[in-house]
């Protein structure tokens, strides 16, 4: 386990170096002076040299980029042109929204996914069977920001039920976690159907039967266990999914999360902040993605030695 | 053909063709596919939005960016009625206006006719290689006829819709262009050479997969400006590692093959053996991700498009328009509620096509 865990971690570091070259080049590929780009577009002739000087802009581009690595390994991100803030103080704020959204959505995605992909796997082919697996591919294939906007006009504004957007009582959070967890509620229903199918399939369920047990014990006891293994690694892969998920989501319910500071920001041409954003999203997803390998490696011996 | 480094005779190479398996399963995955319903539903939606793409200013009762302040927010089906002045039966519309104070106002003393292959104003289409001023429907007189109502500048809604159609499809082709173009030989290559090659490329897919979903594009877009272009192009970008991953997956399942091992034991180089015999075996995921991909890419545009980062205005690209929308949802909802279901309907045409065609051309997958 240990040489796994030690291997995983290795694999992701290149994942993580490959995403700060990425998130340095954005300003320097970008259309004017990066100088320009890192101090705002309404910044003196003063601030603009200030910036060139504290980024190093003058000198050779791996020195750029070494500087810009040990300034983010330090928690130096550079100022916010907007507002002024340190571009980490930012993102700390706003960073939890995000994650509070996300383990709703994840919540509300596991809660309906799980359960509708168990039925449809008991009865193949019968008309639940076929209404979950439609009902999964409208799922994939409604625009979130579409879902939103309807979920706000019929329960909000229409019926009253919830507040149309922002963030703060457990009923701000409903409309967005469900609107934010649709997609992987789909996704994770159809995982749990086919994975329960082929266990349902496999001998040690015939054998439990032919011993005599009957309905729940089999499906529950025998069947569910091994089925969820698969579903594990669906559901860590859609939690990073859904921080990238939550940029058009929160756009659409006003979330104060980083998916909107990011969209805000470029926007505004905040580019301290939207580098700052990718870079948060993109780690934390490489790192949601290694954590999911080691458990998954844990439940299921085999992937270790791969 | 007789290029190859041992001067074997041209004829052998050609028989080492034909120990490959044809297609991935002949024949027989048309017919599987014809006789899946859902198969046929994804392509019957499929073929009426090309329909519509390729027919745009015919089908399309108005020009999409005209503009009439008089009229704006004017909800569906307002001041049509089905029984003509005199009784006689068919659509007949009354003139509405709508102005903030007043509401929505339906003169009813004046009536016009829906008719069928009106002369309306004069467009163009195909570069300019088209010009006609006929219409599959329009009101014989001066009354206009919403069908889906208006916008927020009173451009008729239909209109929009119907010519917002082609930028959805061309973003979608552009995208498996350039993911197909640069991913599948990026994952051929690194799949078949493994090795040295194989680290590099996995590392920079696997870079690039680390911008979840709609990010990747989202980044290329902030770096390089916003607007139709460069949304084609990030959206396209974005499905790169995706194809590059598939197609190296796939290829590692094929180079062992015996006709590929064949290939390399009649002298043939390695480049040409992946392109002649290698690929042509791992088509079947690449036709079935490339239908997935047409529904990413169209969501992926709407949604840069919904952000402000994709189309501008007045383009009637379906994200922007549900932007639009959105802002006065309390009071219009038909506004954002149309292109909704004109991107649902799409993108669930090619995911069940997607979906059933996969079923078809490799039952195990």
């Amino acid at each position: 386990m240990l040489q796994y865990t030690l291997r995983r971690i290795l694999i992701a570091f290149p994942s993580v170096l490959g995403v700060m070259i990425i998130v340095f080049a954005m300003v320097r590929f970008a259309p004017g002076d990066p100088a320009q780009l890192l101090a705002g577009e309404f910044a003196d002739r003063a601030t603009i040299e200030l910036i060139r000087e504290r980024f190093g802009l003058n000198e050779p581009q791996h020195v750029q980029f070494y500087r810009f690595v040990v300034g983010v390994a330090q928690g130096d991100l550079g100022m916010s042109t907007r507002t002024n803030r340190a571009v980490t103080a930012d993102l700390a704020s706003y960073f939890p929204n995000t994650i509070e959204l996300a383990l709703g959505a994840i919540f509300v995605a596991l809660l309906f996914g799980i359960p509708a992909g168990i039925l449809a796997a008991l009865r193949p082919n019968s008309p639940f069977d076929l209404a979950v697996m439609i009902g999964a591919l409208i799922g994939v294939s409604m625009p979130v920001f579409w879902f939103g906007l309807l979920a706000i006009l019929i329960f909000s504004v229409q019926l009253g039920w919830f507040p149309v957007a922002g963030r703060g009582t457990l009923t701000h959070l409903v409309l967005p976690a469900i609107t934010l967890g649709l997609s992987s509620m789909a996704i994770i229903a159809r995982m749990t159907r086919s994975s329960m199918l082929e266990v349902l399939n496999q001998d040690f369920i015939r054998t439990a039967r032919a011993k005599g047990l009957f309905g729940r014990g089999v499906v529950m006891k025998h069947a569910l266990r091994n089925a969820l293994v698969p579903v594990v690694t669906v559901v860590g892969l859609q939690f990073g999914a859904l921080l990238a998920g939550a940029v058009i989501t929160e756009t659409v319910f006003s979330w104060p999360g980083i998916g909107r500071l990011l969209v805000d920001s470029i926007r505004a041409r905040d580019y301290p902040v939207v580098q700052g954003s990718v870079l948060l999203i993109a780690v934390s997803f490489i790192f949601v993605n290694l954590f999911v390998d080691l458990v998954y490696g844990f439940i299921d011996p085999r992937i270790r030695y791969e | 053909m007789s290029e190859s480094k041992t001067g074997a005779p041209t004829a052998q190479p050609n028989a080492a063709g034909s120990v490959a398996p044809r297609s991935p399963a002949g024949p027989r995955w048309r017919r599987r596919l014809l006789r899946n319903p859902v198969a046929v539903f994804g392509m019957i939606v499929i073929g009426f939005f090309l329909l519509v793409v390729l027919f745009a200013p015919f089908l399309a009762p108005y020009s999409p960016t005209e503009q009439n302040l008089r009229t704006t927010y004017v909800p569906p089906g307002v001041g049509v009625k089905l029984r003509g002045p005199d009784g006689q039966w068919g659509i007949w519309v009354h003139p509405v206006t709508r102005s903030p104070t007043a509401g929505v106002r339906v003169d009813e003393s004046v009536a016009h006719p829906v008719r069928l292959f009106v002369r309306g104003t004069q467009w163009t289409w195909f570069f300019g290689l088209i010009k006609s001023d006929l219409r599959l429907f329009g009101v014989d007189g001066p009354t206009r006829f919403y069908l889906l109502g208006t916008d927020e500048q009173g451009r008729d809604l239909l209109s929009r819709l119907i010519h917002g159609a082609w930028i959805s499809m061309f973003i979608g082709l552009i995208s498996i262009a350039i993911g197909v173009g640069i991913g599948v030989p990026a994952g051929a290559i690194s799949g078949f050479l493994g090795g040295g090659t194989d680290m590099v490329v996995q590392r920079v897919i696997d870079t690039l997969l680390a911008f979840p979903g709609i990010l990747l594009a989202i980044v290329l877009v902030a770096t390089f400006g916003t607007g139709l272009t460069n949304v084609m192009i990030a959206v396209g970008v974005a499905s790169v590692p995706i194809y590059a991953r598939l197609v190296r997956g796939s290829v590692l399942q094929v180079k062992n093959r015996e006709y590929v091992e064949a290939a390399a034991a009649l002298g043939r180089r390695r480049l040409s053996t992946l392109g002649r015999h290698v690929i042509p075996n791992v088509m079947a995921p690449i036709i079935v991700q490339s239908s997935l991909q047409m529904a990413t890419a169209i969501l992926f545009a709407a949604g840069l498009g919904f952000l402000g980062l994709g189309a501008r205005p007045p383009q009637p690209e379906w994200g922007l328009m549900l932007a639009r929308g959105r802002e006065y949802l309390a009071v219009a909802p038909h506004v954002a509620t149309f292109p909704g279901l004109a991107i649902m309907f799409v993108v669930l045409g090619f995911n069940l096509l997607g979906d059933a065609l996969r079923d078809a051309l490799d039952p195990r997958m």
